[in-house]
C-alpha cells in the first residue's frame, strides 16, 4: 500500500525524515515517536503533500505527491486544530467531501453521515470556533472519512482530547480500521497499542523499530536497562556492578552510580544483596524512565551510538 | 463520484470563500468601500460649485472604481488565498483533495472577482448619481465592464504573489501592483502589452468616444487597438497569471511548522 525507499526529507538545512525505507501493507499502522521525531513530515510524503528531497514514495503504487488519483483515496485528518472561524462542522465536512469530487446534494447526504458517525450531529450547525478541542477533532476526523477512503490518515489525533473523548475516538477509529487501513501518528504508545496496529518507531527522522505491539515491547525490553543507585560507597558499588552479569555500563556522579544492565530485575536482586553484604550503605535503588517517551530516549541515545 | 479538476472543483470553493466573506467586519469593510466614491463625487462636485466636467468626472469615476475601490478590494480578497487557509489549519485539508490546490486557487480567484465585482458595481451605483455626468447610461454600461475586467485580471495577477510569498503577499501585491500596473503599464513600449491598466485605459478612452479629444502627448498612454482585442488580451492574461500561479501552487510545499 504505502512504500518508501530511501526517502530523505529536508527543509533547507533541517532534516524532516532521513533515509528511510519502509513497505506498510493494507491494514492499520502505528507511527510512533516523540514530538519533532518527524511523523508529520512522514504523513505529509505520504498525503502527497512534500516532496521527498531523495528517495522515492509510492502509495496504492503510484507516487504520491499532488497526485489526484492517490488522494482521492486518502483521508486525512491532521494535528493543526481548525480554526476556521466562519464556518459550521456540516458546512466545512460537506465542503471537503464537494473538494473530493462529489455533487452538493450528495456531499450534504455525506457529510451528515460522516458527522452521525463521529457522533457530532447535534453541533453540526454550530460555529466551529464555540465547539471543544474534542468535538474540532471530531469534525476534522469526520471530514477525513466522509469521501470514504481507502486510507484515512491520523496525525495526532488524540491531543488535548478528554479520557471519555479519547476512548471514543479510539473505539471510532478502530471500528473504522476493521474494513480499511489506517495510519496513526502519536507519542501515546498505549493509544496505538489500542488500535491493534503494527507500529513503526521513528526518531530523528529515522524508522529505529517497526513490528507489532508485542514485538516493540519485546525489543524495549532486549534494551539495557538503567538502574540508579545512592549509596555511601559509589566506586566501591561500581566496580561490584561490573562483575555482574548483563552490566554493559556504568557512570558515576556524586553518590549516585548509574548502571546499564541487560537484565535490570537480576542486576537489582543480585547487586542489592551484594552491596548489603559488603556494607555499601544502599539508600536509594530506582529504574530508569520506562515511559514511551524514555524508550525513546533510550532508543535515541542507542540510535546514535551511545549508551543506554 | 465525479472526476473534479481544479476548474469544476473551483465553484465549491469560491462559495465557500464567498460564505467566509460574509462576516460583519467584512460586510462593513464591503459598505465603506461602495461608499467611498460616491463620498468623494459628492465633496467634489460640492467643491466645483456643480461646474466639474462631464469628462473630468468620468475619469474621476474610473480612477475611484475600476481603479482604487477594485484594487483595494482584490488585495483584501485575492493576496492571502494561500496564506488565510496556512493561518486557519485548513491547508493540509484542501492540499490533499484531488486538485485541490487548483480549486483553491481558481475558487479564491472567483470569489474575488465576485466580491469584488459587487462591491465596486454598487460603488458605481451609488457614485454616478452625484457625478452628474452627460450620458450616464452610457459611462455606466462601460464602467461596469471595466470593473468586471479589472476584477478579473487584477485578481489573477494577484494569484501570483499570493503563491509566491503567501506570508507576504499584500506587501508583494502592493508592489507588483505598483510597478507592475501603474509603472510598466503607463510606459509606452512593449512591456505594458502585458498590463491590464493599459488595456482599461483603452477601453475607457474608446467606449467613451474619447480618442479624438485626447491629446497627442497622452495618445501614448492608450492602445488604439478596436475594444475586443483589449477584451482578449486581458481574458489572456488571466488565463496566463492563473496558470502560472496553478504551476507554482502545485509544486509548493509548505513544512508543518508553517501551519500556525
Amino acid at each position: 500500500m504505502i512504500a518508501l525507499e530511501h526517502v530523505t526529507k529536508l527543509y533547507g538545512s533541517v532534516i524532516g525524515v532521513n533515509d528511510v525505507t519502509v513497505d506498510l501493507a493494507d491494514g492499520a499502522h502505528g507511527l510512533l515517536g516523540p514530538n519533532g521525531a518527524g511523523k508529520t513530515t512522514f504523513l505529509g510524503l505520504v498525503t502527497g503533500q512534500l516532496r521527498p528531497t531523495l528517495g522515492s514514495v509510492r502509495v496504492f503504487g503510484e507516487p504520491a505527491f499532488g497526485n489526484p488519483r492517490v488522494l482521492r483515496r486518502i483521508g486525512y485528518c491532521p494535528a493543526a486544530d481548525l480554526l476556521d472561524r466562519t464556518t459550521t462542522p456540516f458546512e466545512w465536512v460537506r465542503y471537503l467531501v464537494r473538494l473530493a469530487g462529489f455533487a452538493a446534494p450528495e456531499a450534504g447526504r455525506r457529510a451528515e453521515r460522516a458527522l452521525e458517525q463521529v457522533g457530532l450531529t447535534a453541533a453540526a450547525r454550530r460555529p466551529v470556533t464555540t465547539l471543544s478541542k474534542g468535538m474540532r477533532q471530531r469534525a476534522k476526523l469526520a471530514g477525513a472519512i466522509a469521501h470514504d477512503p481507502d486510507l484515512l490518515v491520523l496525525d495526532e489525533p488524540f491531543n488535548g482530547l478528554d479520557p471519555v473523548a479519547r476512548h471514543d475516538l479510539v473505539s471510532l477509529v478502530r471500528g473504522w480500521a476493521t474494513s480499511r487501513s489506517l495510519i496513526v501518528a502519536s507519542h501515546l504508545l498505549h493509544e496505538v497499542e489500542s488500535l491493534e496496529a503494527s507500529l513503526a518507531v521513528i526518531l530523528g527522522g529515522r524508522l529505529v523499530a517497526s513490528g507489532d505491539a508485542v514485538e516493540i515491547r519485546r525489543l524495549v525490553d532486549t534494551l539495557p536497562g538503567e538502574v540508579r543507585v545512592r549509596c555511601a560507597e559509589p566506586r566501591r558499588f561500581a566496580e561490584l556492578a561490573l562483575r555482574i552479569e548483563g552490566v554493559v555500563g556504568v557512570r558515576h556522579e556524586g553518590d549516585m552510580v548509574a548502571v546499564a544492565t541487560r537484565r535490570p530485575v537480576a542486576f537489582v536482586e543480585e547487586a542489592v544483596a551484594r552491596a548489603f553484604d559488603e556494607r555499601l550503605g544502599v539508600r536509594e535503588v530506582a529504574a530508569a524512565d520506562r515511559s514511551l517517551e524514555g524508550i525513546f530516549g533510550q532508543l535515541v541515545r542507542l540510535h546514535r551510538g551511545g549508551m543506554p | 463520484m465525479t472526476g473534479m479538476s481544479g476548474i469544476s472543483g473551483a465553484w465549491p470553493v469560491a462559495m465557500f470563500q464567498l460564505r467566509r466573506l460574509c462576516t460583519w467586519p467584512r460586510l462593513a469593510m464591503a459598505a465603506v468601500g461602495a461608499a467611498f466614491p460616491a463620498a468623494v463625487m459628492l465633496a467634489v462636485g460640492r467643491a466645483s460649485r456643480g461646474a466639474l466636467p462631464s469628462d473630468v468626472a468620468v475619469a474621476l469615476l474610473y480612477a475611484l472604481v475600476p481603479e482604487a475601490v477594485c484594487m483595494l478590494g482584490l488585495l483584501v480578497t485575492m493576496c492571502p488565498a494561500v496564506a488565510d487557509e496556512l493561518e486557519r489549519g485548513t491547508w493540509a485539508h484542501v492540499a490533499t483533495r484531488p486538485n485541490g490546490r487548483r480549486a483553491l486557487l481558481l475558487g479564491t480567484w472567483l470569489a474575488a472577482v465576485i466580491w469584488t465585482g459587487l462591491v465596486a458595481l454598487a460603488a458605481l451605483a451609488l457614485a454616478l448619481p452625484w457625478a452628474r455626468v452627460d450620458e450616464p447610461g452610457r459611462v455606466a454600461a462601460v464602467l461596469a465592464g471595466l470593473v468586471v475586467l479589472s476584477c478579473a485580471g487584477r485578481a489573477a495577477l494577484f494569484a501570483l504573489p499570493a503563491v509566491v510569498m503567501p506570508k507576504r503577499a499584500l506587501v508583494a501585491s502592493v508592489a507588483v501592483a505598483l510597478v507592475v500596473e501603474y509603472l510598466a503599464g503607463t510606459i509606452p513600449a512593449v512591456v505594458n502589452q502585458a498590463t491590464v491598466s493599459l488595456r482599461l485605459r483603452s477601453l475607457l478612452v474608446a467606449g467613451m468616444g474619447w480618442k479624438r479629444k485626447l491629446p497627442t502627448e497622452m495618445q501614448l498612454f492608450i492602445d488604439p487597438q478596436p475594444p475586443f482585442v483589449h477584451v482578449v488580451a486581458v481574458a489572456i492574461l488571466v488565463v496566463v497569471f492563473l496558470t502560472i500561479a496553478i504551476a507554482i501552487l502545485d509544486r509548493r510545499q509548505f513544512p508543518p511548522g508553517d501551519e500556525l
